[in-house]
Order: structure tokens, then sequence, then C-alpha cells
């Protein structure tokens, strides 16, 4: 369906110097597929998806749809993108439109369906990501989430072969990322064949068939879910599915903003998809540092994440210490039956308590 | 309805104002016997006139001068001045009456008064100093200043083609006035059409200020200028005068406290737009106006798309050129430039001054139109653009669909703002003897001396006409 030939994109910078975002795409994609493009910023990821639907011109290379070289001049874009639609980042809903009329607006000057064929198509459409009931309004008076679902309803529309979905909930409250996603996961069950550039590993894991990771302007590797997450052949793609992310406490005394503590912990578990985490990461930490650990300072606390496993714990580090602080009684053992794992360990600096939530 | 007794209500405050300040402090009427009793009044005059000049090297005079006779009038009547000092024969007994105004005194000294030539145009200024040799030239002045029966216009068969192309500089009874219909009548324009039928030629007679018309003269746009000119050895350096065909003294105009004329607001209505036809100078000046302003702004917007589009250009000289034009024309004065496209872009060019001041207000308003529909594009996100491409618009496609609409309401009340503007703008296009609605306004004010109602009235037009513009831009808006 697609095939991606040695494509590659130079900018050039004002000041006259060259950066070369992509240096040598080779890929072929074929109907059904769902690709994630994975990868660190800045290594061309949303440059590919805009080459794609030639948004963004390459500077070499070649890309094949159906059989076609779209690069070639004269090659009519406006065909090609109306079988390639594109959900952005920012949206990009026609603020001048209502929500239905965004909907309708191409079908109608672009495939001619008649008015009353296209507003009963598009209202079917908002019933099914669920803003059927905000057809009406602007899009100014919706959230982010809700004109998300909005933009991927104005691009099946069109009834595209393929939707290149560029960082489609990067630009979304955290909150709000669920609902998106998960109406793209619907899609993908319906056998829609997507390009999704994320960085929701856990996402792109569940939801793909294939997984491009890509670094350094290449396709570094590109296998399947299971490969790439579990088994990667580069140590770039197993450093970077596996990395952790974390949220690190220095407490020196008793002099410490619990409070703010508390809304930094709050925000980081909304952040990674873990706000259920939230409630009993702040009771641990609460318990463990007043009560159990009370007497310990310094003491470093990290709340960590690993996204892939979905693994989310809270480490207490003691300097200095060589036998577990925690004892053996029945406020200890209630604090262990609500959480998945205790591990007590010494590290070469000290000893570690680590609470698995 | 609330907006009409609004109206009611300023203007009757204005009027109260007006006529509060038109009584004087002096209860008897002032009486000069000689020039010498002049000491310790205050005098007024047109600026730059002959009279200025000499009563300010009089250490016991206080000159008050001012912008025209006009003015100078006004300026004794709200007892700004105690003396009116001009020529005798600016005001006519009718004009005294009405004014409340009497002449305290004659001068001694006399000029001579003559037509103004291009330098060197010999051939017409020896025909116009025949024909003032062999016209009944006593009996035609003594009509328009002595009131003696009028002299019977001789016989012509006018056939040349190009009118006698006349400029008089002065806008009183009974040197030259507008008369019924907006004809232009009086001593002046008299001699005019006498000379002009001696030569089987039509008159075509404006009105401009001394300085414009002398431009107009040496730029070949005009052959002769009158207007009670005096001759002075100044005046030959820039222009050739013919043989004087009247002698002129000076009046020296007061109060006449026992005249009682304080007319009420119907008979000024009257006065001001029913006598002698006035309200059609005001309806052509509308027309003239609006002629002016809709063309103005239509050719604008043509020009200011032009502009916004190499604004945005890829081809850098494009660009420069457009920055260069925004530029030059906003870093020059309206007025200037409209001198300078009357006087020396077209000067010559045989335009007729209207479409001079359609060119260069149109100039003014792309310039103004074209950064507001620059500014307008560029305020759509380039989001909008890669949406509609991105849905299989093409992109003249995605630009009239989708950027041009949300353009077109974010730079719409900046446009209207320009229209307005542009349209109030308009108003100084009588510096080239275009006779448009404020002009209309200072033609009626300098032969009824009435300051207030023709401005109120003009006032009252321009404020509906820019609700008009909004109100019609604003329909567009809502489409």
């Amino acid at each position: 369906m697609i095939s991606i030939k040695h494509l590659s994109k130079t900018f050039h910078n004002p000041d006259g110097s060259l950066l070369t975002v992509l240096k040598d795409v080779n890929c072929d994609i074929s109907q059904g597929e769902v690709i994630s493009i994975i990868g660190p910023s800045g290594t061309g990821k949303s440059t590919l998806l805009r080459a794609l639907n030639m948004l963004e011109p390459p500077t070499g290379g070649e890309i094949w749809v159906d059989g076609e070289n779209i690069m070639s001049k004269g090659y009519p874009l406006d065909k090609l993108r109306r079988k390639m639609g594109m959900v952005f980042q920012n949206f990009n809903l026609f603020e001048h439109m209502t929500v239905l009329d965004n909907v309708t607006y191409a079908p109608m000057a672009l495939l001619h369906t008649p008015e009353k064929e296209a507003k009963k198509e598009a209202l079917e459409l908002l019933r099914k990501v669920g803003m059927a009931q905000k057809a009406d309004v602007f899009p100014a008076s919706l959230s982010g989430g809700q004109k998300q679902r909005v933009a991927i309803a104005r691009s099946l529309a069109m009834h595209p072969a393929v939707i290149l979905f560029d960082e489609p909930t990067s630009a979304l409250d955290p909150t709000m990322v669920g609902e998106v996603l998960s109406v793209i996961r619907q899609l993908a069950k319906d056998g829609l064949t997507m390009l999704i550039v994320t960085h929701e590993m856990r996402f792109a894991r569940d939801v793909s068939t294939r997984i491009f990771f890509m670094n350094e302007g290449v396709i570094y590797e590109d296998g399947s879910p299971e490969q790439i997450f579990e088994h990667p052949v580069h140590s770039a793609t197993k450093a970077f599915v596996n990395r952790i992310h974390k949220l690190v406490f220095e407490l020196d005394g008793d002099d410490f903003d619990f409070l703010e503590m508390h809304t930094d912990m709050s925000r980081f578990c909304i952040k990674y998809n873990v706000a259920d985490k939230a409630e009993l990461a702040h009771a641990v930490a609460e318990e463990m540092l007043f009560r159990h650990l009370r007497i310990f300072r310094p003491l470093t606390l990290r709340l960590t994440h690993t996204e892939l496993s979905g693994e989310t714990a809270l480490d207490f580090m003691v300097e200095g210490l060589s036998a577990s602080p925690l004892q053996a009684d029945a406020s200890t053992d209630s604090l262990r039956a609500r959480v998945k794992d205790i591990i007590e360990e010494p590290t070469s600096r000290g000893f570690r308590i680590k609470v698995l939530l | 309805m609330k907006l009409t007794k609004c109206i009611h209500w300023v203007s009757g405050a204005l009027l109260l104002l007006n006529t509060v300040a038109c009584s004087g402090h002096h209860e008897e009427s002032i009486e000069l016997a000689s020039e010498a009793d002049l000491a310790g009044l205050t005098l007024s005059c047109s600026a730059g006139n002959y009279y200025e000049h000499k009563y300010s090297a009089r250490e016991d005079v206080k000159v008050f001068a001012c912008n025209t006779e006009t003015d100078a009038v006004q300026a004794v009547r709200q007892g700004l001045a105690d003396v009116f000092v001009s020529d005798e024969v600016v005001m006519s007994p009718e004009a005294m009456e009405q004014l409340g105004l009497k002449m305290a005194l004659r001068g001694e000294e006399s000029f001579d008064v003559a037509f103004a030539l291009r330098k060197g145009n010999v051939q017409l200024l020896s025909r116009l100093n025949g024909f003032l040799s062999s016209a009944p030239l006593d009996e035609i002045v003594a009509h328009w200043l002595r009131d003696s029966p009028a002299v019977a216009m001789p016989d012509a068969v006018l056939d040349e083609e190009t009118p006698l192309r006349c400029i008089v500089c002065m806008n009183l009874a009974p040197v030259c006035y507008l008369g019924e219909g907006g004809q232009w009548q009086g001593m002046d324009p008299d001699l005019l059409r006498r000379f002009a039928a001696s030569l089987g030629r039509t008159v075509e007679i404006k009105f401009q200020d001394l300085g414009s018309a002398i431009i107009a003269l040496e730029t070949g746009q005009a052959d002769i200028v009158s207007g009670n000119l005096f001759v002075t050895d100044e005046r030959k350096a820039f222009v050739d005068f013919s043989d004087p065909y009247y002698a002129c003294h000076p009046g020296y105009f007061v109060l006449d406290r026992d005249s009682k004329t304080h007319p009420g607001l119907r008979s000024r209505l009257i006065m001001n737009f029913v006598q002698e036809g006035r309200w059609k100078l005001l309806v052509g000046g509308l027309c003239e106006t609006l002629k002016i302003t809709l063309t103005a702004i239509l050719l604008g917007t043509m020009l200011g798309i032009g502009l916004c589009a190499a604004r945005r250009s890829r081809r850098q000289w494009l660009r420069s050129a457009a920055g260069i034009y925004g530029t030059v024309i906003q870093g020059v004065p309206t007025l200037v430039l409209l001198l300078i496209m009357f006087y020396v872009v077209f000067a010559g060019a045989g335009i007729s001054a209207s479409s001079v001041a359609i060119v260069t207000f149109a100039l003014v308003f792309a310039s103004s139109a074209g950064s507001i529909f620059d500014t307008a594009v560029s305020s759509v996100p380039k989001g909008q653009t890669e949406a509609g491409l991105s849905l299989g618009f093409t992109p003249l496609k995605t630009f009239t669909g989708i950027v041009l609409p949300q353009a077109v309401s974010k730079g719409l009340p900046l446009y209207s703002s320009e229209c307005v503007a542009l349209l109030k703008s308009t108003s100084i296009v009588g510096y080239i003897a275009i006779q448009d609605l404020t002009r209309a306004s200072d033609l009626i004010r300098s032969r009824t001396f009435d300051a207030l109602v023709p401005l109120l009235l003009i006032t009252l037009v321009y404020f509906l006409l820019a609700w008009l513009i909004r109100r019609l831009l604003n329909l567009v808006l809502v489409k």
C-alpha cells in the first residue's frame, strides 16, 4: 500500500545551517497495519509522518502509494490527502465552524455528499467518538480531549484508507489522554490502517501490530510489539523502552513541605496514567515518613514508574544503615497488607525499602 | 427618537453659547474719525494680508489675525476684536445689516486692483488689457459696488472649445460669491465672463486660497486668478498683472449697537440652507464626498489585496517593495501627498481634481488596508491551513474556504475603522478646489457669516455616514 525508499529530509535553518532530520528511511506498510512510531524527541518521527502526506515535502528518496510515486512532479496531492487522513497534536479544528460543520465540510465540498447524508453520517461518527451531544457548539468551548475526538471524526468523514496520528495526546491535559486513546483503540479494532507517533508506550504495545523505533533519523528497529518491548535487538531500543520515570525528594529534617510533595506526586501519577495509585502513594509516604522512619533523617524518597511494565513504587533510602528500620509489628503488617509488596534490601551506601504500589 | 432629542439639546446649548458670545462688552458703537482713533483697540483681519502687515507695525494697536475673512468678521461679532479691517468691498450693505455691522471708517489709502496671469502669458495679457480698456468698466463696477443699474451683456458666440480657467480666491459679496444655485457671481465673475465672451470662450470658475491659486497659475492649471487682488511689487515677482480695473480703499467695520439683528434658529436655518438654494451646495458636496470615499475604498481595497499578497510573497524583492511603499505612504501627511499629487505628479496631465483625490486616497487606504489584511491572515494559525490541506483541499480552496473567513472576521473591525477614517480625511480635498461636504459648508459660512449652523449640520452628516459605513460592513461580517 505504502512503500518508502531512502527517504530523507533536510531543513535549511534561517542562519544558513542545515539540519538533517530524516537520513535514510525505508519501509513498507500494508493495509490493516497499526504502526506506532516511538523514539526519543527530535529523531524525525513527526517529520516522517508529515512527509507521507507531503505537508513537509521530503528532500530525497521515494514514496510509493498504491503503485504511484507521489513525489513525482504534478502528482495530485489533494487526491492523495483525501485517502490519507491526519490527526494533529494541536487538533486544528476549524474555529469558525460548529462541531458538526467541521465534520461535514470536507465531504460536502470534496466528495459532493448531499447535505442531509453528510449530516447523518457526521452524527454517526460523532456518536462513535462520544461527541454527538456537542454537534452544534463551536470548538472554542470544548476541552482538549473533546477537540481531539472531533478531529478524529472529521478525519474519518473522508473515509481515508489510512490515518496518520501526529502525537495525538501530547498537547492534552493528562486527565484527557485516556478518552482519546480509547477512541483510537476502537479504530484499531475496526481494522483501520493507522500510523501513530506517540510517547504512550503501553498504549503503543497494546494497540499496534507493528512498532517503528526511530533514532537519529532512521528506523532503527522495526518489529512486532513483542519484539520491540520484550526482546529488542538493539541496546538503544532496550534503553528507550525500559525508561523509568522518577520523582525524587530529599528530606533533611522535619521542616519539609509535605503538601507540595503531595501535589507533585498526584501530578506524576496522572501524567503516567496511574492516577488510581496517587491516594495510596500519599498514605504510604505519610505513614512511613511520620511513623516507621520518623527518626531517620536525612532520607531520600523516590516515586518511580516503569512505563512498559506499569510498575509504580515508592523507594525510601537511608544512608549509613545496614539493617531494615521496619519493625515487625501490627502497623507494619497492616501496611504490608495494603500494598503489592515491600522489598527491604541493603545498598552500597545504606538501606532501601521499596514499596510496590 | 433618543438621538434626535440629544441633538436638539446639544444644538440648543451651542446656539445659546454662540448668542452669549456675540454680545460684546462696549455699550456704544465705536466711532472712528481717522486711523489714529484705532489706538488701544483690537483689530481683526485675515492673516498674511496687507492690513496685518501694516498694523502689526503699530505699537498701539493689537492685531487679531484670523485664517479667513469670515473668521475675522466672527471675531468682531463675538467680541474678540473691536474692529474688522479689510477692503471696503468685502461687505455689501445687506451683509452688514445681516451681521449687525457698520462701516465706521473708509481709509484714505487706495490700491489698484487687477487680475493675475501666469508670468509670460503675453498673448492673454494683451487681450485682457484690450478688453479692460474698451469695456464700460465704470458702469460695471458701479453696478456691483453702488447698486446702479446692471450693464447689458454683449451678445457673443461662444465657439471656442476650451473654457477660460479662472480661480477666484475670495468668497465675499459683492466681489465674488456663490449665488443662486451655486453659480459664481459678483464683480470679478462678471468681468471674467465678459472677457471670456469677447474671446468666444466660456468660463470655468473655481474657488481656492491665493497660495494654491498662484501654484495653479504657475503649473498651467489656471489662466486667470482674481479676487480683489492688489497690485504689489512682491506679487509682481511671481505673476503678471493686468491693467487695474478699479481702486480699492480699506474699510473699517465695527458692531452696530443700534441694530437688533439676532436671527432665531428658524431664520438661521433658512438663511444657511434655503436662501439662494444653498442646500444644493451641500447635496453636491455630499455626493462628491461619497464619490471620493467609496471609489477610494474600492480601489484601495483592491490595491491593498495586492499589497498583502506582495507582503506575504516568497520573493524578497516584492516583500521589500511593499515594505517601502507602506513606509513612504505612512510617513507623509495625507494633505501633503494630496498637494504633491495635484500640483506635481498630475500637474498638466488633464486629470480632474476629483480623480487625483481618488487616486491619492486609494494609495493611502491601500497601505493601511494591506497591512490590516496581512495581519488578519497571519492571525489565522498555520495549523488551520495544514488541516485543510490534509483533508484534501487544494491550497487555493484551503485559503478561500478556511483561512479567509477567519481572517475576515478578525480583520473587519479594523478595516471598518479605516474606512471611517478615510471618510473623515476626505474633508481636506477643499485644498485642491474640490467642493466636498466640508468645502460646501465653508462656502456657505463665508456667505452667511454663520459659523455654527453649517458646521453642526455637516458634523451630523459625517457622523451618520460613519455610522452607515460601520453598519454596512457589520452586515458583511454577519453574513
